[in-house]
């Protein structure tokens, strides 16, 4: 079903968030030589959280539409978080790519489509894009 | 995702008065969730002994209170401030368990209530008089802002959480006490409310809820120690019954009434952006507001324009997912009521009848979640709709679009100044030129640029003219100030 309110695409948000978080500690706990960088993928995952809830919770009110500001089908950002037992160190960081793109993919279409009806929330999810496609170009790196 | 309620078993609802919950002796009636239509409390009609122990209380306690000093009450606030922060999804769902709003709807109408908490925290400054050294040699002249006494707040089903926010804060701020009367409907955010406000520590008998129905309107506006009024309702109960009283009884009065708000699009709008600013505007909180598009005015003689953007309204409008608020899926809830409902569908059918173009049947709709269908309704639309008739002049108070045509802004202004009402109506085009025009000549209290719901932030009035508002100052920020205070003149010399 399409994600049409801010309610269902903040909780949505949420779950990429807690998601991809586990997916880190998983990878980090695997992978001693990116520890450090999953590790604080993960920690920065729960600061979106929060600056997801800060805007939303912050701006909504009976002024703004809060129920017809979103499109999004769950479905297209889906993401695979397990990994297989053989799955080499290469493997993991192709995984976090893919990861990050449809999330960041994620972010910018919300905020592309609440554009000037959700107030912050658009501002907040352009950031955490912008986050995301720097976890690229660091993960690439790795 | 379906998020958990609030409110479990039936709880008996209590009137809260000098600080102590006290049951009424009055009628029990059932408080029920229109969407589930299980009953979630049960509420009483308080009696005139009620209303009048409430009223002393308030009064008793005025003495000290207004000489708590503005900081200390303040502090009060800032508290207030913090609780309902704390409690804010919980009060959130509470508000559409009992009213039947989406959860994005209840949220909103949380954050609004907290942000008038939040302006009457700033009461040291906002309180503060004026004055004039010398205004002849060696006389000095100044204002000072002093409360009145004891105010009562009556609150209409729609908005059960933030409306009476928009005059309690700053009541109490200024040093004033308050009587809440909330919606018999939806009494149970108000009584949240209250529990936040004995843990804030503000002292017994400056906050005081009672519950009912017209015995505690009528003890509010017969009780010769009450200074005035606050209400929100329909208008012929703002105009014929509080306003007219408290004139007779020589009560400040604010009372905000009923609406038939326009909103008026130009070929040169955005389109995209203006789409769910309509669904918001027309079908958000299922109709219920005074600040709700009624008419729907298309400018020009374009008709390729008028067929694509009613043709994209319709689609849009068909899709809406209606069901139970605390559905994040929802977009729509149910009506208040049954018998609200009734009068809606009754609009729909006299609409027919004279003649307008039905679009979009609200009659025939999908409940999604399988709950029982006996509040809810669909988003109707109308075509060909002329201010003779009963749907584009009288407030509907449902999810009910009437489309008009005129041929210029001149004419969509001229339409929307003949209705009686004048609460808030928006233009939207890309032209600055005509969005000045419109907020120029619109007779509305609120007038909304690209904005279909025009309601003001807590530091702006929610204003309002014509059969829309009787009275002068109006609630939220410096007016409400200066509506619980009295200015107090002082000319001084010294010999």
């Amino acid at each position: 079903m399409k994600l049409q309110t801010a309610s269902s695409v903040i909780s949505f948000a949420k779950s990429l968030e807690t998601e991809s978080a586990k997916f880190y500690e998983g990878l980090a706990q695997r992978y001693a030589q990116g520890k450090d960088v999953f590790l604080s993928f993960a920690k920065e995952n729960n600061r979106n959280v929060a600056e997801i809830e800060r805007a939303y919770y912050g701006v909504i009110t009976d002024a703004i539409e809060g129920c017809f500001a979103f499109n999004i089908e769950p479905e297209a950002y889906a993401v695979e978080t397990t990994l297989a037992k053989a799955a080499s160190y290469s493997d993991a960081l192709g995984r976090a790519i893919k990861l990050e793109e449809k999330i960041g993919k994620f972010y910018s279409d919300a905020a592309e489509q609440s554009k000037s009806l959700m107030a912050d929330v658009p501002r907040a999810f352009m950031l955490i894009a912008k986050k995301r496609n720097n976890r690229i170009a660091k993960l690439r790196s790795l | 995702m379906i998020l958990e309620e609030p409110i479990t078993g039936v709880p008996l609802v209590k009137n809260y008065i000098n600080g102590e919950w006290v049951e009424s002796k009055g009628e029990i009636r059932d408080v029920v969730n229109p969407a589930t239509c299980q009953t979630i409390a049960k509420v009483p009609i308080s009696t005139k002994e009620e209303i009048d122990a409430a009223v002393e209380a308030a009064k008793a306690a005025f003495p000290d209170w207004r000489r708590t000093t503005p900081l200390a009450r303040s502090r009060c606030l800032f508290r207030l401030k913090e609780l309902t922060e704390e409690h804010f999804e919980e009060v959130s769902r509470i508000q559409t368990q009992e009213h039947g709003k989406t959860i994005d709807e209840s949220r909103g109408e949380t954050r609004r209530g907290i942000e008038n908490v939040e302006v009457a925290c700033g009461i040291p400054t906002l309180m503060m008089g004026y004055n004039l050294e010398d205004i002849a040699t060696g006389i000095d002249e100044y204002v000072i802002r002093q409360p009145l006494g004891v105010f009562g707040i009556i609150a209409p089903f729609n908005f059960p959480w933030m409306i009476p926010l928009w005059s309690a804060p700053y009541a109490v701020a200024t040093g004033n006490c308050i009587v809440i009367k909330p919606s018999s409907e939806v009494p149970l955010s108000q009584m949240r409310l209250a529990e936040l406000v004995e843990e804030a520590g503000f002292p017994p008998g400056v906050w005081n809820v009672v519950n009912g129905g017209r015995t505690v309107v009528d003890g509010m506006l017969d009780h010769p120690d009450i200074r005035g009024i606050a209400f929100v309702g329909s208008t012929p109960t703002a105009r014929d019954v509080i306003y007219k009283r408290c004139g007779e009884t020589g009560k400040r009065v604010i009372a905000q009434g009923g609406a038939k708000n326009f909103m008026v699009v130009m070929p040169d709008c955005d389109v995209r952006a203006t789409i769910p600013a309509m669904m918001t505007s027309f079908f958000g909180n299922t109709g219920q507001r005074c600040l709700s598009g009624a008419n729907l005015v298309i400018v020009g003689e374009d008709d390729g324009f008028y067929n694509s953007f009613i043709d994209a309204v319709v689609d849009v409008a068909s899709k809406i997912i209606i069901g139970y608020g605390l559905d994040e899926s929802v977009q729509m809830g149910p009506l208040r009521d049954k018998e609200k409902k009734a009068k809606v569908v009754r609009y729909i059918e006299s609409g027919i009848e004279e003649g307008a173009k039905l679009r979009l049947d609200g009659r025939k709709f999908k409940v999604t979640g399988g709950y029982p269908d006996t509040c809810f309704l669909g988003p109707t639309i109308f075509e060909n709709v002329t201010p003779d008739m009963k749907i584009g002049s009288e407030e509907i108070f449902g999810p009910v679009m009437s489309i008009m045509r005129v041929k210029d802004l001149d004419e969509a202004i001229e339409l929307a100044n003949a209705n009686p009402f004048g609460n808030g109506n928006a233009i939207f085009t890309s032209s600055g030129k005509n969005a000045r025009e419109f907020q120029y000549r619109v007779t509305s209290g609120n007038v909304g640029i690209n904005v279909g719901i025009v309601a003001p932030i807590a530091f702006f009035p929610f204003s309002g003219m014509k059969d829309s508002f009787f009275g002068i100052l109006h609630t939220q920020g410096q007016e409400a100030i200066r509506f619980f205070t009295e200015s107090k003149v002082v000319i001084q010399r010294w010999f």
